[in-house]
């Protein structure tokens, strides 16, 4: 199915909208867990959100093949070692919180799935930039 | 044919699986220090400090200076590269040996930290060295 140009850019300006929508509600989320419960220690999960995507705002704008490809240059491994440290700790801050019983379950669901919320958000857009690359070139 | 897909895509997400792995090692140590009645001495710190700097050090050798391929009569220089391999194995072990023995003293005495604390130093010490092992697969695949 062919779409007319003007078509392709209203779904994918509808796209970044509905990705735009999530990241916000990841933050409600984590901000809710917090302020539901008048507790704000689960912000400390935030600094996990912050290092999540640093291979994507390093490496992102020059060229998207060097975080696929195998030849691993120094820095594009040592972004990836900082994502994944930061994806468990993302899930660790808050487990480690609710077994320590300074939040409850409630604040511990939030925080989780605010983190499942970021990860679909930051997967999608992935995928996005992977899809652009293949249909920009006309 | 899956086996092949995952063996191509390994070098693509092994930094990710070895930082994964260090930070699990690292928070359930945090976990065991932050849940923990008894204050934990900071002897008990060390296994995991030491494991830490062992796995950072054996990735500072790449795979092609011990490899045999690179030959040259003037290039005595190997050794040192052997000798500081050896010496992060020795840390390794000595650290996961001190991790099992700091188990061994928690559970079996009721003051001090808890036998949870014991076995996340044991944890925390095999998820650290794993993750040097796994970031080092990775970075020598040229």
């Amino acid at each position: 199915m062919a779409l007319s140009r003007s078509m392709r850019a209203c779904l994918h300006s509808g796209r970044l909208a509905l990705l735009a929508i999530l990241v916000s509600g990841g933050i409600v989320l984590q901000v809710l867990a917090c302020a539901l419960y008048n507790n704000w220690w689960p912000m400390l999960t935030v600094l996990m959100y912050l290092l999540l995507p640093m291979p994507l705002i390093f490496f992102l704008g020059s060229d998207t093949s060097s975080m696929m490809s195998t030849g691993g240059d120094g820095w594009v491994n040592f972004t990836k070692f900082l994502t994944g440290a930061s994806i468990v700790g993302s899930i660790a801050i808050p487990s480690i919180l609710k077994h320590a019983g300074i939040i409850g379950w409630g604040a511990l669901t939030m925080e989780l799935s605010s983190f499942v919320v970021f990860g679909v958000a930051i997967l999608w857009f992935l995928q996005m930039n992977g899809e652009d690359e293949y249909s920009g070139v006309f | 044919m899956d086996n092949n897909n995952l063996l191509a895509a390994w070098p693509i997400v092994a930094p990710g699986v070895a930082g994964a792995v260090f930070g699990a090692g690292w928070w359930f140590w945090v976990d065991a220090v932050v849940c923990s009645a008894a204050a934990v001495p900071f002897l008990h710190y060390l296994p995991g400090f030491f494991a830490s700097f062992a796995a950072l050090m054996f990735n500072c050798v790449s795979r092609e200076d011990i490899g045999d391929s690179y030959y040259s009569p003037y290039d005595d220089s190997e050794w040192r590269v052997k000798l500081w391999l050896f010496i992060s194995y020795v840390v390794s072990f000595v650290s996961l040996a001190g991790a099992v023995g700091f188990l061994v003293q928690d559970a079996l005495t009721d003051s001090g930290p808890s036998a949870w604390t014991g076995t996340a130093g044991v944890l925390q010490c095999v998820f650290v060295l794993v993750s040097g092992l796994i970031y080092w697969t990775c970075h020598s695949e040229d």
